[in-house]
């Protein structure tokens, strides 16, 4: 279940002629950072120009994710699915499977991860396009209270049937999703960081050949780590109750415990490492509303680590956070 | 025979079998009996299947969840990633024509802090309304960077030509933005302005060409985090000016911390701002 985080053999040094951007995508700043050659290697410097366009195509995916999952612009594909009820409506791979996964993680953890919270996190003031500071209102048929139970899918023709009128707020697993689809499209090169505002992938080693140094940021003190560990093709995925307040309300942040209708207080930090992104990202939102022993106990079921910081700062770790110290 | 008809007709033989047994005694209770349990045969072999069947529905798909969710995500990753762009733009191209009067209502308001003018008249800065076509041609103020990465990047990309088709797109939501959006001009020029977070301050500079915000870039920043921003949905739809830089340790300790996500929206302000004077 937990394979082993430290490698055999360290990883050769490396020298920085390596790729280093960041740009403001899907609400935060993604950072992506390719490692440069093997030191001893400098007939891999033509590299360079594949790691560069590596980059970009990693960015687009980014680009790609946000323009069919974001709830902030009014004709994003997950947007114009909000008010076709009843009808099953084909949309994009990447939608269908990100509804689908979320979907998935919803019924797991019986509804404290649901996707469909998308209007009343936009009627709690999560309503701001990040790159223009527009505000989005969107008006649904009905604002009866919706959960996941209330759509079906068709995986053959991958469409997608809303019973009800609802708006989908994946900002979780898609960002998530764009981290993979950036780590796949890095792999060539396996050593490289992405860093999705705090949502990470790590591939291989850091450039002094060791596997990446990661913290965790601690969910009171804003320059304070909480934790460090080591990270090597893992995703690291941290959901706290800091840095998004809810607008409209007076103590509330952003993440929503579905099944309440009001901000989740269980938790004020969760980070899980697993596989990929989506999944870590997903895990760690529904934990937070799990709060610590239920977190816990999901995540031993479905064979992730996660660290679980409470309200009061005790810390609970799956058994197999100790890999990764 | 489905297991319904099966159930049913175990139930009319019962009814029949009491009768017998009660009603006629001339044909005796043996032969109601042997009846009732002719029934009983039948409806045990209806019976179970159905609960079988109840027992998968019911309890089957989260079972496989539960066993799959790595598989699942993994798997989702893989089949977005082997589609591509081009086949998933197509898929969500066709999937706007299918709605061509599309009924959700979605206004567009301004933020209060900041001229309420500037924000409305605001053209979508996102890529499925920016014309990516003009991509190659009409990018002012950027300088192209050098000559190898920028050509390759196009020829290597799947995603790269893949952002075209979306241009088509947009008909049916500009039908629905608000007529006022269309009108507002700006004035050319390039244009800073700030925004701050508790991270420090960053300088967005927009630059209008044509009454329409042609490229958005961050021009300074003041803050933790490194200077190669910008913002990448210009009409350019790429990231042609990012500078590439030569890789540094962010922190001396960790290379990098995982939070609670971090907003962007000091870069949002800090084009609002810039937006405002554009305007005035």
């Amino acid at each position: 279940m937990h394979s082993p985080m430290r490698l055999s053999q360290p990883c050769p040094k490396r020298r920085s002629d390596g790729v280093l951007r960041t740009v403001a995508l899907m609400g935060t700043f993604v950072t992506i950072h390719v490692v440069g050659h093997v030191v001893g290697h400098e007939g891999e410097l033509g590299q360079t120009v594949q790691r560069e366009e590596a980059v970009d195509r990693a960015f687009e995916w980014f680009c790609r994710v946000e323009e069919c999952c974001t709830r902030f612009e009014p004709n994003s594909e997950v947007m114009l699915l909000a008010n076709q009820v009843g009808v099953p409506v084909q949309v994009s791979t990447i939608l269908y499977e990100a509804v689908r996964f979320a979907l998935a993680v919803a019924e797991e953890s019986d509804g404290a991860f649901d996707p469909t919270v998308g209007y009343a996190m936009e009627t709690r003031g999560f309503n701001r396009e990040y790159r223009t500071g527009k505000t989005i209102r969107s008006t649904l048929d009905s604002s009866r209270s919706v959960n996941y139970r209330d759509v079906r899918l068709d995986a053959d023709a991958k469409r997608i049937t809303l019973l009800r009128p609802l708006i989908f707020d994946l900002g979780a697993v898609a960002k998530g999703l764009a981290v993979d689809l950036a780590a796949r499209e890095l792999q060539p090169f396996k050593d490289f960081a992405i860093d999705a505002g705090g949502d990470l992938y790590l591939g291989g080693c850091n450039p002094d050949g060791e596997p990446w140094s990661i913290g965790i940021r601690h969910p009171r003190s804003d320059h304070e780590l909480i934790d460090a560990l080591r990270i090597s093709n893992r995703a690291v995925c941290t959901s706290g109750d800091y840095e998004r307040r809810a607008p409209a309300e007076e103590h509330g942040h952003h993440i929503l415990d579905p099944r309440m209708g009001s901000s989740a207080d269980a938790a004020a930090s969760v980070t899980v490492i697993a596989p990929n992104a989506m999944l870590a990202d997903a895990l760690a939102t529904a934990a937070f509303v799990l709060g610590p022993a239920e977190g816990i106990q999901l995540f031993d079921r479905l064979g992730v680590d996660g660290l679980i910081i409470s309200p009061g700062l005790d810390r609970h770790a799956t058994r197999g956070m100790s890999d990764y110290h | 025979m489905d297991k319904s008809t099966l159930l049913l007709l175990a139930i009319v033989l019962a009814v029949f079998g009491l009768s017998i047994a009660a009603g006629h005694p001339a044909w005796g209770t043996f032969t109601g009996l042997a009846i009732i349990l002719l029934a009983a045969g039948l409806a045990a072999g209806a019976l179970p299947l159905q609960s079988q069947d109840y027992f998968e529905e019911r309890i089957g798909p989260s079972q496989r969840i539960s066993n799959g969710l790595i598989t699942l995500s993994s798997a989702a990753i893989v089949a977005i990633y082997a589609a591509g762009y081009h086949r998933t733009s197509s898929a969500a191209h066709k999937f706007d024509l299918q709605i061509p009067q599309q009924r959700i209502s979605a206004t567009v308001a301004g933020v209060p802090p900041v001229a309420k003018s500037g924000i409305d008249a605001a053209p979508p800065l996102s890529p499925s309304v920016a014309p990516a076509i003009k991509k190659n041609n009409k990018r002012p103020s950027a300088p192209p960077r050098k000559a190898g990465p920028s050509t390759g990047s196009d020829s290597i990309g799947a995603p790269r030509a893949a952002s075209a088709p979306k241009t088509t797109n947009p008909q049916a939501g500009d039908a629905a933005r608000p007529a006022a959006a269309a009108q507002v001009r700006y004035k050319d020029g390039v244009y800073l302005g700030l925004g701050s977070c508790r991270h420090g301050d960053i300088e967005a500079s927009v630059t209008i060409q044509d009454g329409k915000i042609a490229l958005v870039a961050i021009s300074q920043c003041l803050t933790r985090y490194s200077c190669g921003w910008i913002a990448p949905k210009t009409p350019g739809g790429g990231f042609p000016d990012l500078p590439s830089q030569v890789v540094e340790r962010q922190n001396p300790k960790v290379d990098y911390v995982s939070g609670a996500t971090e907003s962007s929206y000091a870069f949002a302000d800090a084009v609002i701002a810039a937006l405002s004077k554009a305007t005035e």
